[in-house]
């Protein structure tokens, strides 16, 4: 076998041995890791769940536009491209007055309006839909300057659910923010504690192996091997703790969201937050491990 | 083989560690250096290993400035340093075996050869029966050999030893010191640091004695 493989294969028991002797320690940690960052994890799960689950017009903004007269062809375009450049405007729907009229007649009560065909009193309008991320000053802006325009007859405004209630939104938002920076700072920082700690009780061993001329690959690999091993268990845990949130926290939502659309029954856990939050697990890990045996060759010199 | 050319270390810019050092040592040459604690000896030691350099003059071991070494060719030099600590330092979760091969895999020897080297080294220091042994069921004695056994087992061209029988009785001091120079006859060079006089006094060989981080003496041994 390559003296590589070998090199390996020593340093994963020897990873194991540290592992094992400190089992409670470790056992403790990958807990902890697993709980503190399910916290971020089961936040994104919520927010992605939300987002998926949300309807669009609670989401965007829409405005019916109405023209004071009819447009030619050329002047209509004109005005969708002022329109199609103003700021968070996502699409712009041309609707003539006979589709209009024809859209209200197909409503209940409605129908004997389709008698004023020959004599529509309608006027042609836009449905303008603003996006997804549009902010309420943008879109009071879009508003204002539609309204102050020559050949607009009147505006309808229908606010977004989210621009309704954007202070609230927001403040959630930034809890939601806030709270994840501080737990991924509080998994950092347990992780580059314990890994600092580990690596100072082996100062005698670290030593032996440089003034034995092992080379600093050689002298990191065991821990690097823990690490990967305590990142891949905090992950997984992480991922289960998030997963069985999502399966009983959800449950009541999940049956409420089957009242309305069977196909809503599924709220199923987010695929790329289980493995973001697995990643970061490892690399916290990794960059605890490899940063103090660092500090810790560093010292000896 | 080692060769200090007015070496001086300071710490931290104001704590002066040694002053204008000055001496050779010839290849297969075994010296004594002596001194009261914080004379300087330890500073003198980490200097030949690599782990401080020179605050001014140079330091040269085997025709090498090890001020210009760094990374994984101060790596290489040490792998051809065997070291002998007071502590003999060996890994508890290894055997015996184990513990003498270490230098031999850290240098990438072949497999094959390294139960014949570890054998060699450890039947040197009378330890053949104890290869399968965990270091923790070994006396005091026993483990300083292990820890020479681990020195020598590369086949070094320099020894060195920081206080080799400071935990030991007279007896297995006066054996690890045969041992010692046994070693130097084989062409092995050979600086042992120790305050003990009696180890020093009972041996011809060279003697530099440091007081204050200054060499004040550079002479062989009374006999």
């Amino acid at each position: 076998m390559s003296r590589w493989i070998l090199d390996h294969i020593r340093a994963a028991h020897d990873a194991w041995k540290r592992t094992s002797d400190r089992l409670t320690q470790f056992v403790i940690l990958v807990s902890l890791l697993g709980i503190l960052l399910a916290i971020p994890g089961w936040l994104a799960q919520i927010w992605l769940g939300m987002v998926s689950l949300v309807p669009e017009d609670a989401v965007r903004s829409e405005a019916i536009v109405f023209l004071k007269q009819e447009l030619d062809i050329e002047a209509r375009i004109d005005l969708e491209r002022a329109l199609a450049e103003m700021p968070d405007i996502d699409q712009i729907i041309f609707v003539p007055r006979s589709a209009a009229l024809e859209q209200l007649s197909a409503q209940d009560g409605l129908g004997p309006i389709a008698d004023l065909k020959s004599n529509n009193p309608l006027p042609d309008a836009f449905r303008v839909k603003f996006s997804a991320q549009g902010v309420e000053s943008r879109e009071n802006q879009v508003v204002e300057s539609l309204t102050s325009d020559q050949r607009i007859f009147a505006l309808r405004y229908y606010p977004s659910t989210r621009i309704q209630y954007m202070s609230l939104v927001e403040t959630l938002g930034f809890l939601g923010i806030g709270l994840s920076a501080l737990t991924v700072i509080g998994v950092l920082m347990a992780v580059f504690l314990v890994a600092a700690a580990d690596v100072v009780d082996d100062r005698r061993r670290i030593k032996l192996y440089t003034l034995l001329g092992a080379p600093r690959h050689f002298i990191r690999r065991p821990y690097l091997y823990r690490a990967t091993l305590l990142g891949i268990l905090a992950g997984l845990t992480a991922c289960l703790v998030i997963s069985l949130l999502n399966e009983v926290m959800s449950t009541t939502l999940a049956s409420n969201l089957r009242a309305l659309d069977r196909r809503l029954e599924d709220f199923p856990t987010d695929g790329r937050i289980l493995i973001g939050v697995a990643l970061t697990a490892i690399l916290a890990s990794w960059i605890g491990a490899e940063r103090a045996v660092s500090r810790q060759l560093r010292a000896l010199h | 083989m080692i060769e200090f050319e007015s070496v001086a270390k300071v710490y931290d810019g104001r704590r002066r560690a040694l002053s204008d050092v000055n001496f050779r040592l010839a290849p297969g040459e075994m010296a004594f250096l002596t001194g009261h604690s914080g004379a300087g000896k330890s500073t003198l030691l980490r200097l030949i290993l690599g782990l401080e350099t020179a605050s001014s003059g140079t330091v040269r071991v085997a025709g090498a400035d090890l001020s210009t070494l760094s990374g994984e060719k101060l790596a290489r030099y040490r792998r051809r340093v065997g070291v002998v600590f007071q502590d003999p330092n060996l890994e508890e979760d290894l055997s015996v075996f184990d513990n003498v091969a270490l230098p031999l895999r850290i240098s990438g020897f072949n497999e094959s050869e390294i139960p014949k080297r570890v054998k060699a080294a450890l039947s040197r220091v009378d330890l053949s029966d104890q290869a399968s042994a965990s270091p923790h069921v070994l006396s005091g004695g026993q483990q300083q050999r292990v820890g020479i056994a681990r020195a020598i087992v590369h086949r070094p061209a320099l020894l060195v030893a920081d206080e080799p029988t400071g935990n030991l009785d007279p007896e297995l001091s006066a054996r690890v010191m045969r041992m010692f120079t046994q070693f130097q006859q084989l062409g092995v060079t050979i600086l042992v640091a120790t305050h003990e006089r009696a180890v020093v006094e009972s041996l011809p060989f060279r003697r530099l004695v440091i007081e204050n981080g200054t060499l004040i003496s550079d002479g062989m041994g009374a006999n």
